[in-house]
Formats: C-alpha cells, sequence, structure tokens
C-alpha cells in the first residue's frame, strides 16, 4: 500500500463517528496533565494508568488468541529488570533499553510459548503460573546483579514528572495502535479463529502453533516493554514485581473493561488504578469499622481488596462483556438526544 | 571419627527426613486435590479458589479448637461441614451463574474469589498473623531409624486414607455417586435419565470444599498457616492433576504423593529456596512431553 493510500484510509477512519470520538479521548488525555497541577497524580496515578494500560491490552492480546497466562508478571519483571541492567551496565541509553528489554523478554516469551502450545486454558494458565514462581526463584538467587529484597535504582529515559508522562505516552499510544493493527489484521483473524475453535481452525488451514505462539511473543514483548516503564516510573526495581498480584492485575482490568477489545484494558486500567490510588481517601471513614475486624489496624487496605474481588464477580456475572459494552449505549444514548434536539429545532422553524 | 564418614550419614537421615515429610504433605494435597479433580470431573468447572478453602477451613479449625475447646481432631468434622456450606453457597451465587459461557468466565470469578476469601480472612485473623492449631499430641513422635516421626503426622496420613476410602465408597457405592457418575460422562444424557443435574453439582462442589476443609484442617494441625497460604496449595494440586492424569483417584494419591515427596526433597537439598521452582518444573516438563498428564488417558 503507497502512502496515498494509506492517507485516505486515515482520513476515511477520521471521517467516522467513532473514531472522532477516540481523538477527543486522546486530546483529552495529552492535555490533562498541563492543567492538574498536582505532580502526585501526573506522576504516578496517570503515568501509571497508562502503563497498565498497555501491560493491560498485551494480556488482552492473548487472550485474544484464547491463551489467558497467569504468570504475566514474568515478562514485566524480565522487561524492566532487563531493560534497566542493560542501561547501568552496558551504557545503552534508557529509551533503546527499554525495546531490548521488551525484545529480551518476547524471546523469553517464544519459549515459554513453545512449550505451550499445546497445552488448553487451564493448563497454559498453570504452567504460566508455574514459570513466574521459578523466575522469581532464579531472580531471587543473584542478589548481586539483581540487587535482593532491596533492588536498585533505575534509569529514565527522560526527566521524571510531565516528560516522563509525555514520553509514556507516546509509547504506549504507539504499541496499543500497533496492537490495535493486530487485532485487526489476517493474524488478527487467525487469532480469533483459534479462540473460537482450535479444531476448526486447524482445518481451514490455520497453522494454529504458528500463530499461538506468534500472540505469545507480540503479547510478552509488550508486556516486557510495559514492564521497562514500570520500572522507571517507579525509581527503582525489585523482586516484587514478579508478585502474583500483578500477573492478576491485567486480567482484571482486561475483564472488567471488557475482553478481546482494543478499549477494554485501557479503560479498566483507568477503572483499577483510580480505585487503587484514590481508595485510601476513603479509609479515615472506614475507621469505625475497625473494632468489628480483630486482624487488623486499619481496615481499608482489605477491604477495598474484597470490594475490587465482588466487583470482578459481579461484572463477569452481569456484565460479561465489560464495561466498554456500555460505550455503544451510551453513543446511542448522546446521538438520540442530538437527532431529538435538531427534531426540537426544526419544530421551531415549523411553529414559525 | 573422621569427618567424611560422617556426612553421608547426616545427609541420608535428612533426606529420609525429607521423604516422610514429603509423604505427609502429599496426602493434604492429595485431598485437595482429590476434590478439586472431583469437581473437575463431574462439572468441567476449574475452581482455582479452591485453595482458599483450605485456608478458610484451617481458619476454622483453630477457631473451633481454641475458641470451642475442641479437640482438634474432632473439629476436622467441623470445618468439614462449614466449607461444605460455602461450597454450596460460592456453586448456587457465583459459578452457576456462569456455566455454559466462555471458559475463561470461571477463572475470572476464582480469581475474584481469591481477592475476597484472602482479604476478608485478613480481616477476620487473630492477632498473631501465623497460628498452628495446638494438638494434644504435640510434641510426641515415634522413632523410625535415625528419624522422628509425629504422632500428629502419621495421624494425619490415617484421616487422609479414611477420608479417600469414604469418598471412594460413595462414589461407587451409593446412589448419588451414580448420579455424579452419570453426569461426569454425559450432563446431558443423564439429564434425560432424570437425574436432577443442578443437586448432582452442588453435592459435588459441596463434598470438594469439604474435602479442601479436612485437608485444611490437617495443614493447621501440622504447619503454621496465615491468610495467603491458599494461592499455592491450588496451583499444587493442579500439578498433581496433571501429573495423575483428570478424573482418576489413583493417579491423584500416586501424583500426590510424587509431588510431595519431590517438593520436600528438592527443598531439603536446596536449603529450601528451589522447593516451588523444581516442582513446576518438573511439572512443566511433564507437561510439555505428555499434555494430558502422566497416567491421565484423555485431556480436556
Amino acid at each position: 500500500m503507497d502512502f496515498k493510500a494509506i492517507w485516505s484510509q486515515l482520513i476515511k477512519y477520521f471521517r467516522l463517528r467513532k473514531y472522532q470520538y477516540v481523538i477527543v479521548a486522546f486530546v483529552f488525555v495529552a492535555v490533562l496533565p498541563l492543567f492538574v497541577g498536582s505532580e502526585y497524580l501526573v506522576g504516578h496515578v496517570f503515568t501509571l494508568m497508562v502503563i497498565f494500560a498497555l501491560y493491560a491490552s498485551s494480556w488482552n492480546l492473548l487472550a485474544y488468541s484464547g491463551q489467558g497466562s497467569l504468570g504475566h508478571a514474568a515478562f514485566l519483571g524480565i522487561g524492566g529488570f532487563v531493560s534497566a541492567l542493560i542501561s547501568i551496565r552496558l551504557g545503552v541509553p534508557p529509551v533503546l533499553g527499554l525495546f531490548l528489554g521488551g525484545l529480551v523478554s518476547a524471546g523469553i516469551g517464544f519459549l515459554v510459548g513453545l512449550a505451550c502450545v499445546r497445552l488448553k486454558a487451564w493448563f497454559l494458565a498453570m504452567v504460566t503460573f508455574g514459570f513466574s514462581v521459578i523466575i522469581v526463584t532464579i531472580f531471587s538467587q543473584y542478589d548481586e546483579i539483581f540487587g535482593g529484597m532491596m533492588g536498585f535504582a533505575t534509569p529514565s529515559f527522560v526527566p521524571q514528572g510531565l516528560a516522563f508522562y509525555y514520553g509514556t505516552l507516546a509509547i504506549v499510544a504507539s504499541s496499543i495502535i500497533a496492537i490495535f493493527w493486530v487485532m485487526n489484521s489476517k493474524w488478527g483473524l487467525a487469532f480469533k479463529a483459534i479462540r473460537e475453535n482450535e479444531t476448526e481452525a486447524k482445518m481451514i488451514g490455520i497453522n494454529t502453533a504458528k500463530y499461538r505462539l506468534l500472540a505469545f511473543v507480540i503479547s510478552t514483548f509488550f508486556a516486557g516493554l510495559a514492564g521497562g516503564l514500570f520500572a522507571e516510573s517507579q525509581l527503582f526495581i525489585q523482586n516484587d514485581i514478579f508478585s502474583a498480584e500483578n500477573s492478576f492485575l491485567p486480567l482484571i482490568m482486561a475483564v472488567i473493561g471488557g475482553l478481546g477489545t482494543i478499549e477494554g484494558p485501557i479503560i479498566g486500567s483507568i477503572v483499577i488504578v483510580s480505585i487503587d490510588s484514590f481508595a485510601p481517601l476513603a479509609y479515615p471513614f472506614l475507621q469505625p469499622l475497625n473494632p468489628l475486624f480483630p486482624g487488623v489496624t486499619n481496615v481499608g487496605p482489605s477491604l477495598t481488596f474484597v470490594g475490587l474481588g465482588l466487583f470482578l464477580i459481579l461484572v463477569v456475572i452481569f456484565l460479561p462483556k465489560g464495561i466498554t459494552s456500555l460505550l455503544p449505549k451510551l453513543y446511542t444514548y448522546l446521538r438520540e438526544g442530538e437527532t431529538k434536539n435538531k427534531q426540537k429545532d426544526t419544530d421551531k422553524v415549523m411553529e414559525k | 571419627m573422621k569427618l567424611t564418614s560422617m556426612i553421608p550419614l547426616a545427609i541420608s537421615s535428612g533426606l529420609t527426613q525429607a521423604l516422610l515429610f514429603g509423604v505427609v504433605n502429599g496426602c493434604i494435597y492429595i485431598l485437595l486435590a482429590t476434590g478439586l479433580n472431583l469437581i473437575f470431573g463431574v462439572m468441567k468447572l476449574v475452581n482455582f479458589a479452591h485453595g482458599e478453602l483450605l485456608m478458610v477451613g484451617a481458619f476454622v479449625a483453630y477457631q473451633a479448637t481454641t475458641i470451642a475447646g475442641l479437640n482438634p481432631y474432632f473439629s476436622i468434622l467441623v470445618s468439614m461441614a462449614s466449607v461444605a456450606l460455602i461450597g454450596i453457597a460460592l456453586e448456587k451465587f457465583a459459578f452457576r451463574r456462569v456455566r455454559g459461557t466462555e471458559k475463561l468466565n470461571e477463572i475470572f470469578i476464582s480469581l475474584g474469589l481469591i481477592y475476597v476469601f484472602e482479604n476478608l480472612a485478613t480481616l477476620l485473623w487473630v492477632e498473631n498473623y501465623s497460628i498452628q492449631i495446638p494438638s494434644p499430641l504435640v510434641g510426641l513422635s515415634i522413632p523410625l531409624g535415625d528419624v522422628q516421626l509425629s504422632y500428629d503426622r502419621i495421624l494425619s496420613i490415617v484421616i487422609v486414607i479414611i477420608i479417600l476410602v469414604g469418598l471412594v465408597l460413595l462414589t461407587k457405592k451409593t446412589k448419588i455417586g451414580l448420579a455424579m457418575r452419570a453426569t461426569s460422562q454425559k450432563s446431558d444424557a443423564a439429564m434425560l435419565m432424570g437425574i436432577n443435574i443442578n443437586k448432582v453439582y452442588t453435592f459435588t462442589f459441596a463434598v470438594g470444599a469439604a474435602l479442601a476443609g479436612a485437608a485444611g484442617a490437617l495443614y493447621g494441625i501440622i504447619l503454621n498457616f496465615n491468610p495467603t497460604i491458599g494461592a499455592l496449595p491450588t496451583i499444587k494440586a493442579f500439578a498433581i492433576i496433571i501429573l495423575g492424569g483428570l478424573g482418576s483417584i489413583p493417579g491423584a494419591v500416586i501424583g500426590g504423593l510424587l509431588y510431595g515427596i519431590a517438593e520436600n526433597v528438592t527443598g531439603y537439598l536446596s536449603n529450601g529456596t528451589w522447593q516451588n521452582a523444581v516442582a513446576f518444573a518438573l511439572l512443566i516438563v511433564v507437561l510439555v512431553i505428555r499434555p494430558t498428564g502422566l497416567f491421565g488417558e484423555k485431556g480436556e
């Protein structure tokens, strides 16, 4: 496809109302930090939202091919450690280190994917979880390289703060566009066919092993990239990055947002990071509950997690397609409002 | 005595100890894995929150022993009953809602349950974070050669055997067992034969949960526990099912013993660091070579 054709295609997309909303949303995300004075909000909350949007999207792409991973934190951690170590030890520019971290993560993802190619849903979930346990064991063996429990400081590819937010946003936005492109390409079609019915996909001539592996490699590359960004945003990295919680988070985000859609993980990331960041504001109001629960001195964090778990269960039961499935309704509601207004205008004209 | 001649002796007695402890741990895993296997076999349901039921079982048994003053071995029954009730609630209000939809939904539901159980347990926990059920037999042990095996561990093995025999009798000799087996083979046909599938599912889940409750009580008697112990045993139980093959109780017994021994021996040889990793590596190798497990006939 030549440049002109791509350009006309783009123009065609932009003329569609749906994409105008996407552009509005992107501009909003890009401009918002300029008007938010709080350094904490931009540096921690917004940046984390953007990074986790990429991480959840990478998990979502894997699930798009019918493969659910319960050990994605392994790749997040590999990306984080490798990118930081490459930059510190070899003096590679951190921005290059990020992508090298992603590549190493993808290489290891290739090997894990190779082992998993024949496995079905829960066996795969098992193996990936087991792999993350193995990885954390290996990493905690070599404290002099990986910093042990204390971890070590990571470099930043741009200065922290607003610049880091925009740098992250640029990398993440282009990565998510790439994921979107993959999902809507011929590869994405193959992923979908495998997810729906692997035997049938094989029958119509799809090399299922190849495409499952491809999904694994692409997904782990972006997970590693997100890991590098995550490590830089936290200013340091330690073995904690491999925690089971980091494996479960992208899943929760993708499911709450809407599994298998491009916007689902992004919305899920916004929702979950918001809950995580703003729930502490409610802790003082929960203090009266303290005497009821002898196990903890502060009921807030545990109650938040109970709420998160219940939220996930309720979404799966009552809103199986996630929050995203509400968006078209909102969209038609907005449009109906618009047409109603137009109707009113014409009515007024008629009255006159 | 020369030092070199002492080392092999020390290793061998430590190794025997590790082997024996592996067998005992394996027995607890067997209970958990059998419950999981039963639920999977009959309902084709994967409950990643099964280990949380073990944790709840241990906690209930602890409370029954310390507050109500029951004998810990009697409190196993209390814990089995209460965890079975929890299981019935879970099946009715959570898992039944997503039955017949995408397989991944069950994994999502059980992940949500893990969050709920772990944190509710943290909220309701007692003052000491890591606790153990006080057993009247503590400190008593039988010398076996040059190692000691405590009465508690021996009793656990006996209890596991009794429960497993009871389970086999339940599935092979009773009417509800027949219904369970019929449902596990083909649920549609079983429904046409007049079996109330929903009842069978609820009963199966309750039995599986009760097994997890018993496993939890035994775990609490032998080892320290805290609100987060649930996650790893679940995965280990899955590993055992995969090693032993889906839907077979003898397979789960062999798999559980193998896993318990492998875990404890590697833990002993590497001072505990490689304990979980090597066991999982073993599992991954088995899965890669035989995707249906060591003794599994057909994969799901």
